[in-house]
């Protein structure tokens, strides 16, 4: 059985963001790296599945972009990975969802991967087309947002998360891609052992000139931050007065009390 | 020396994570519980940290000195009792065993130490020999293929957890000097060896230190280090040249953190209308306490880029030690100062590093000492 894991790196959000020269995208300065959070979830989920099926399962790690990304390949090997596929493209950024997805599901065409899994979306672009996309093109089933997994002679059962916290099943029979959300496992902390280990396994690298056969379908116009707002209301007076002033405004302004 | 720029940076963003997701939030409870829960030293157990300086071909990680003192930066941003938890087993504890043990006692008790199933303790200091360690009255008394040992530790670190003691003692009663001391390796259960009451400290609750007693305590002679007599001194001295550093590295994490600390508290606290960060004296002693825990960074670094090349560094280490151990003090000092009335409140991490890190001008040699030996070997260089 094979398994892929496609991953991307994006920067910490707690860095500080600015507008690039163009204006379309972030600038890239001073800026951490980590993993995507939600494709930490389905590393996990895909090691978990690995586990569990043991050695004859074979797992893949994939990301696409410019030499850094190696890092977020190397923790995901060291989080039980067994192999990697980095797809070297200085540009990654400059490519619109529909790119990314056609490099992948050109890579994975013919490799004959059972199950492909996905974060939900990635932190920084946060289109949630990628996953999709790749399922598309490969012609595979699909199921976005899980937060639970089971898998079981070629049939994945998948628990996902809809709007106001509904849930639904879905089972689907292999091969087929999950985008995984946050709920659906703890990821684990990459053992320091396991860092040293994952020195070890392969990183295939590839130059994404030789994969790239899409042309972008859309593309980011604009990148700017929101105008700041007006600072907040601060309310005087005695506490009845307050308890008055704060009804009068739930009442005006939102349906709270309505 | 860093071998790999992007392995020691995965570690250290591992170390960094489960410091804040796991260790952080629960440092409140486990000093007023004086305890660690189990699940956490079966957790730092897991992620390898035991391990840190052991050899490789022995079950550890191997890092070099350099990139194990970054890793100990990154986990002493939280209470230093957890680094207290493998302080032992990557330092002062395992040493012993990586620098002049045996192979035999390489292969018996370095895979246990690197994997933290056993835990190492360093049994130097007594009643009557701190800092005048070579002065030390415990005895090993040879009896046919035995020893046989009789004397009182104290202030041992990590005793009630451990199972493997580096104990020294005296063998050639003779010899009142350095040459007559050798080292042991002595594990728990052994009959003769006990413990004392874990003692009430000032800080760091949640680690515990006790004294450990040797009343005729009969160990074989392959317990001592290396199989050779009167090498323990050397022993005890190539272990601490190392840890002093590795203790150092503790400071400057810690120092890091309570900087943290009293910064975000200065541009929070506000008086005279305005956060106190906007004050020029509350600024000079931001300023002080990171100018000077970054020169204690710098030093550590310095010198464990120098013992990768295998150069001594009996000097540096003792520098690091005195300078960081001194500096942490005076910036948990300053921190207080700066949180003002709350800083000297439970409520507040500040309080409790303030206590924590007194502890670091005691251990490993005082700071007096490590004057004596900076002193002695730029003399001892000049003759």
């Amino acid at each position: 059985m094979k398994l892929l894991v496609c991953i991307k790196q994006v920067p910490d959000l707690e860095s500080r963001f600015k507008p690039d020269s163009e204006g379309v995208w972030y600038s890239e300065s001073d800026l951490a790296w980590r993993m995507n959070e939600y494709d930490e979830f389905a590393v996990e989920q895909a090691v978990q599945l690995r586990e569990k099926l043991g050695e004859t399962v074979e797992l893949t790690v994939l990301s696409i972009g410019p030499d850094r990304v190696v890092e977020a390949i190397k923790k995901a090997l060291a989080m039980g990975c067994d192999n990697a596929v980095h797809i070297q493209d200085p540009v990654a950024a400059a490519k619109d969802p529909w790119q990314i997805a056609s490099v992948i599901a050109v890579y994975a065409k013919d490799k004959g991967y059972d199950l492909i899994f996905t974060g939900m979306q990635s932190q920084d672009r946060g289109s949630a087309q990628v996953g999709v996309m790749v399922a598309e093109q490969l012609g595979y089933s699909s199921c976005t947002t899980l937060v639970g997994f089971e898998y079981d002679s070629g049939v994945v059962t998948a628990k996902r998360e809809l709007e106001g916290g509904i849930k639904g099943v879905v089972k689907m029979k292999t091969p087929a891609l999950v985008t995984c959300q946050l709920g659906l496992n703890v990821p684990r902390y990459p053992t320091l052992p396991n860092i040293m280990k994952s020195k070890k396994k392969e990183i295939i690298t590839l130059a994404v000139s030789d994969l790239l056969t899409a042309e972008p379908l859309a593309a980011t116009i604009s990148f700017y931050s929101p105008t700041k707002k007006g600072g907040g209301l601060v309310l005087e007076g005695e506490v009845a007065s307050l308890v008055d002033q704060v009804i009068g405004i739930l009442k005006e302004k939102t349906s709270v009390l309505r | 020396m860093i071998k790999d720029e992007s392995t020691i940076k995965l570690m250290i963003d591992t170390v960094s994570s489960y410091v804040k997701d796991r260790l952080i939030p629960i440092e409140e409870e486990c000093a007023e519980n004086d305890s660690i829960p189990h699940e956490i030293i079966d957790e730092i157990r897991d992620l390898g940290l035991f391990g840190l300086s052991i050899p490789e071909e022995y079950g550890g990680l191997g890092l070099t000195l350099e990139e194990e003192m970054l890793v100990v930066f990154e986990l002493c941003q939280a209470s230093p009792i957890f680094r207290s938890v493998i302080g032992t087993n990557v330092g002062i504890g395992a040493l012993g065993i990586v620098l002049d043990g045996t192979e035999e006692q390489k292969l018996k008790y370095l895979p246990k130490l690197a994997s933290g199933e056993l835990i190492g303790s360093f049994a130097l200091t007594e009643p009557e020999a701190g800092s005048d360690a070579a002065s030390l009255r415990s005895t090993a008394l040879r009896d046919g293929d035995d020893y046989i040992i009789n004397g009182t530790k104290r202030f041992i670190t990590n005793a009630p957890e451990a199972g493997i003691f580096t104990v020294f003692a005296r063998t050639d009663s003779e010899n009142k000097g350095a040459g007559g001391i050798s080292a042991f390796l002595v594990e728990k259960g052994t009959p003769g060896l006990s413990l004392g009451k874990n003692e009430k400290k000032m800080g760091q609750w949640g680690g515990h230190v006790c004294d450990v007693n040797f009343d005729d305590c009969r160990v074989p002679v392959s317990a001592i280090i290396g199989g050779k007599e009167g090498q323990g001194f050397k022993t005890a001295m190539k272990t601490l040249d190392k840890s002093r550093t590795h203790i150092a590295a503790v400071c400057v994490g810690a120092s890091d953190r309570i900087i943290k600390e009293a910064l975000s508290y200065a541009v929070e606290r506000k008086q005279f209308s305005k956060p106190i960060s906007d004050f020029q004296l509350i600024q000079a002693m931001l300023a002080d306490s990171k100018a000077e825990a970054y020169a204690a960074r710098s030093m550590v670094l310095e010198t464990a880029r120098k013992y990768d090349l295998k150069k001594n560094i009996s000097t540096e280490s003792s520098c690091c030690k005195l300078f960081a151990s001194e500096t942490v003090c005076k910036i948990a000092d300053r921190a207080v100062q700066i949180l003002g009335g709350s800083g000297y409140i439970r409520d507040y991490a500040v309080e409790r590093f303030y206590r924590d890190v007194r502890l670091f001008r005691l251990y490993e040699g005082t700071s007096q000492i490590q004057q004596l030996i900076i002193a002695r070997n730029m003399i001892k260089e000049i003759n």
